[in-house]
């Protein structure tokens, strides 16, 4: 892909333009969905911390709906049932949800790296692109003007 | 002469986008498979690591119902063969429909060509 930018006409670069930004747009709105769905897991792996032996025992409020809950004890602090996707849940230990949850965290920590890299590469070229379009607009004006000059010493 | 080359022009110009609709329609199609298909491997990654231990429960509509490991292991494995056949006819479809809007597109120029022709010819006379 070794296109000299300078070549292209404005109207080429205009397009070049829209289809970098649409690129843009996608794959940052695919690393906020990414980093939405790591909030998540982040967040489901804290909320295990309270699932231990001390807590035993102990009387909760469950939530029946966001805004009514009824008392209930805590009864077993080891197992959570975990979703792991296309409608499979699987009873799991603490220990193991929790490598679990760490290696959904790590797989979308890996996605994100993936995606940044060609982001950077394609803000750089639509900066480049911005940067020749001024120069031909410019360079438009300049001789725009200097027939304008030409017309009026011959008038 | 221009009128006939012009309605054959119309013709084959609804065939070609009739075909560019066709070809979204399988790319948008194929798209949804390969995201079942990384779902449904990451289900099975996750599938493999346990063992007779834990309890697996599948959801069926609003109930969650228990289920052996080794028959969610073959459902998931079933599913990937599956969706990986699909996959591959999607593949097979969509090159087959590229070759076809390659001829029709041709075909089109070809056609844009002559009509030029029989223009510059009826204008002449």
């Amino acid at each position: 892909m070794a296109v000299n930018l300078t070549d292209l006409s404005l109207p080429q670069l205009e397009g070049l333009k829209t289809q970098l930004d649409q690129e843009i747009e996608f794959l940052t709105s695919s690393i906020s969905q990414l980093k939405v769905a790591q909030s998540k897991f982040v967040e489901a792996k804290d909320s295990l911390n309270v699932l231990n032996q001390n807590n035993k025992g102990k009387e909760i409020l469950v939530p029946l709906t966001s805004s009514m809950y009824v008392p209930g004890t805590l009864n077993d602090v080891d197992h959570v049932l975990v979703d792991v996707g296309t409608g499979y849940y699987v009873e799991k230990n603490v220990e193991d949800s929790k490598a679990f949850f760490k290696r959904k965290i790590d797989f979308l920590t890996k996605q994100i790296e993936k995606i940044q890299p060609p982001l950077q590469e394609k803000h750089a070229m639509k900066q480049a692109v911005i940067e020749v379009m001024s120069l031909k607009i410019q360079q438009l004006q300049q001789s725009q003007q200097a027939s304008q000059m030409a017309g009026t010493t011959k008038a | 002469m221009a009128d006939a080359i012009q309605k054959k022009l119309k013709a084959e110009l609804e065939k070609y986008s009739q075909l560019q609709k066709d070809v979204s329609k399988s790319m948008s199609s194929r798209q949804k498979l390969e995201t079942q298909l990384t779902e449904n491997n990451i289900v099975k990654e996750e599938l493999d690591l346990l063992d007779s231990s834990n309890t697996i429960y599948k959801l069926i509509g609003p109930v969650l119902v228990k289920q052996d490991l080794d028959e969610a292991k073959a459902t998931v494995g079933k599913r990937l063969e599956y969706i990986t056949g699909e996959l591959q006819r999607y593949e097979t479809l969509l090159k087959d429909m590229e070759k076809k809007s390659e001829q029709h597109r041709e075909v089109l120029t070809s056609l844009q060509q002559d009509f030029q022709k029989a223009q510059g010819l009826a204008k002449g006379k």
